[in-house]
């Protein structure tokens, strides 16, 4: 039983790691309809933020957030306003320039760094909660709660703010939201910007859980693709589900099967539900074509 | 006696990069082509392993260099099997080396010795570590460094001769963890200890393997645990290898011992644990600096040198493995006359050189597969923040373990 309680919070606190990387590629695909391929940089550049502030500034990296995040916000707005918008019309064309963002990024921090791996240490980060035979690590806690509050939060913005109604009326009609005046153009940097704060986010919160690499992003995003997808493309409930999902079942086969076969296993479950629902747990049937369809 | 040979060294090294100009302005230098990754993930050992031909040839040029002409050590960037090729056929065919030293990957080091062999050029390995390839018996292919299964071998003996007492334990009541990342290096050395462990009579409660890119540890870690080992050897590379530290320091496993196979030695590792939490961890890897004078003759000359020339400490112990590695295939070239594989091959059976000889501690013995057998990795122990060389007792020299209270 104690070796049960334990898998089941380390699958958790696994699927909130997971979660959160995942929310900004899915705002990304849900409104702009591009799969971002770099979001596993945009991570990565979270990281060495946070590590530059720890190290540099000798900042906590959890405070490094006040400075990473805005950074990574406009930093998406530039990628989105002067590399995919002039893609607009071509979204193949869009996926290459993901990719390459992705190559430029790993190149850039690998020419800086020379491949050092760098680790950042928080004090906070190795406090170990320990309640019966489970040990929750604050670090992970830390995420967990934040992706929590991350999709109230942004269940609530798109729901209840003007500029969250502009946004889904760009998601559900890019021509009939211009024609209402909405500027579309500005919603999408502002989407992309968002896309980026929320992986620069992840990279500050998980920089004490990690080695830091140039490489680092691409660990993630296979994940955080099956879990955007195993969720629902678009749909933000879909990555916080789909995190847990994945995260559980990757505990629970790793301990109680081999590790070795645990991203074996996640992905046979991943490929059986999208033979029952090609939408995904939470998602619209079909949404995983629009990025390729005619849109304006 | 030492000091004064050593000062010589440094002086006789920073003599001939003085002299760098009038070396060049020879005629037909020998070109050595090292092939190495000096560009992308592993760019910083790559350039760690080429530093240490290029002390070995300042050194044998302020000598009088190799076979009466200076040498040269031409870079062959390669991170990649494919790469390999066509770096060597570059170096061949264009820039016309003498011969390849490398390789800091296996993988890269098995595809540019064969393509070494169409141009029937010697390819001297100093730092490969897969078993496999001296076990092909490519006819240019030569390893001086210690390899897959001297890794293991050496992890082994650690438990059995040293830790087992340190623990107050007969190696037979021991209970011992393998831990490895899944491709083939970790599984080679893991599969090796599990065998030589069961001959010794040490019983292996468990073997978990993990990707070294995965995200999360904690399932290895607790199942490590639940079998409740006295010493816990993982062998994998530095992501996954702090990951398990981090996640067992979280978890509460604390085994008796903790002994890491190929990384764990470096300031990557440091500075992801901190003094504290790497006190006391043993790490199976390259001989450093640091060892005893008596065990590597010439081990302080190499730091001193390093240093002059490079202005830093070494930043992974493979340079000075690499640094033999090239004095070793120097002496075989002088003996053999010529670069030519199948006479400097036809005199290897001539070695025989006691370990201690090197400034790595290694010796010189060839087996039939071309491979230095007198070539062993030693062990570190990591107190109070520094890396301290206390396995093989000569290597140590006076050093020892602490933290076990046996």
């Amino acid at each position: 039983m104690a070796a049960f309680l334990n898998i089941v919070t380390v699958g958790l606190l696994l699927g909130g790691i997971y979660g959160l990387v995942s929310m900004g590629l899915n705002v990304i695909f849900g409104v702009i309809r591009i799969v971002n391929f770099a979001q596993g940089e945009l991570v990565m550049l979270g990281m060495y933020g946070a590590y530059m502030s720890w190290a540099l500034l000798g900042m906590d990296p959890y405070l490094s957030v006040l400075i990473v995040v805005p950074g990574l916000f406009v930093l998406g707005m530039i990628l989105q306003r002067f590399v995919l918008q002039p893609l607009q019309n071509e979204p193949f064309m869009q996926i290459f320039a993901t990719f390459g963002l992705l190559m430029f990024f790993q190149n850039l921090v690998l020419g800086i760094t020379g491949g050092t791996g760098y680790s950042v240490r928080s004090d906070i980060a190795s406090e170990v909660i320990r309640i019966g035979p489970v040990n929750l690590t604050l670090s992970r806690l830390i995420v967990l709660a934040t992706v929590i509050v991350v999709a109230l939060g942004m269940n609530w913005f798109v729901k209840y703010t003007m500029p969250g109604k502009a946004v889904r009326a760009v998601t559900q009609d890019r021509r009939a939201a211009r024609l209402m005046g909405i500027n579309v153009e500005w919603v999408f940097m502002l989407t992309f910007g968002a896309g980026a704060a929320l992986a620069g986010m992840a990279g500050v919160l998980l920089s004490p859980i990690y080695t830091l690499s140039p490489q680092i992003g691409s660990n993630f995003i296979l994940a955080a693709f099956a879990v955007v997808v195993l969720g629902g493309l678009g749909s933000v409930w879909g990555a916080f589900i789909g995190g847990f999902v994945i995260g559980l079942v990757e505990a629970f086969s790793g301990y109680y099967f081999d590790p070795a076969l645990k991203h074996a296993i996640w992905f046979l479950i991943f490929i059986a539900v999208l033979l029952v629902r090609p939408g995904g747990l939470f998602g619209i049937a079909g949404a995983e074509e629009m990025g390729l369809r005619e849109q304006d | 006696m030492i000091g004064t040979t050593r000062r010589t060294f440094v002086a006789a090294v920073i003599a001939a990069i003085a002299a760098g100009g009038t070396a060049a302005a020879q005629d037909d230098p020998i070109r050595i082509g090292a092939i190495n990754p000096y560009s992308g993930q592993l760019a910083l050992y790559g350039t760690e392993v080429t530093r240490g031909y290029e002390l070995a040839a300042d050194q044998l040029n302020a000598n009088g260099g190799l076979l009466g002409s200076q040498v040269e050590v031409v870079r062959g960037n390669a991170a990649s099997p494919q790469e390999g090729i066509a770096v060597v056929e570059r170096l061949a065919g264009r820039d016309d080396v003498d011969a390849f030293i490398g390789t800091y990957l296996s993988a890269v080091s098995g595809a540019a010795s064969e393509a070494a062999l169409n141009y029937n050029k010697l390819y001297w390995d100093t730092n490969a570590i897969a078993a496999g390839l001296t076990e092909r018996g490519l006819p240019n292919f030569v390893r001086s460094g210690p390899y897959a299964t001297t890794f293991a071998d050496a992890s082994v003996e650690l438990v059995i001769d040293a830790l087992a007492q340190e623990l107050g334990k007969d190696p037979s009541e021991l209970r011992v963890w393998l831990e490895h990342e899944e491709s083939v290096y970790g599984t080679s050395i893991s599969e090796r200890q599990e065998a030589q462990f069961e001959d010794a009579g040490v019983e292996v409660v468990g073997v978990g393997s993990h990707d070294y890119r995965s995200i999360d540890l904690t399932d290895s870690v607790l199942r490590a645990k639940d079998a409740d080992p006295d010493v816990f050897i993982q062998t994998g590379y530095v992501p996954d290898g702090n990951l398990l530290l981090r996640t067992m320091r979280d978890q509460d496993f604390d085994p008796n011992a903790i002994v890491f196979v190929g990384t764990g030695d470096t300031a990557e590792t440091l500075q992801a644990m901190g003094e504290k939490g790497v006190e006391g961890l043993l790490v199976v890897s390259y001989p450093r600096p640091g060892i005893s004078e008596e065990f590597g003759p010439g081990s302080g000359a190499y730091l001193e040198a390093y240093r002059e020339k490079y202005g830093s400490d070494p930043v992974a112990p493979q340079g000075m493995a690499a640094y033999v590695g090239f004095q070793i295939m120097a002496e075989a070239v002088e003996k053999a006359g010529s670069f030519d594989p199948a006479e400097v091959t036809a005199i290897l059976g001539e070695f025989d050189e006691p370990q201690g000889t090197y400034a790595t501690g290694f010796g010189a013995r060839f087996d039939e597969n071309k491979q230095n057998v007198l070539a062993y990795p030693t062990v570190i122990q990591w107190q109070g923040g520094e890396p301290v060389t206390v396995f093989p007792e000569e290597a140590a020299g006076g050093s020892k373990m602490t933290g076990f209270g046996g």
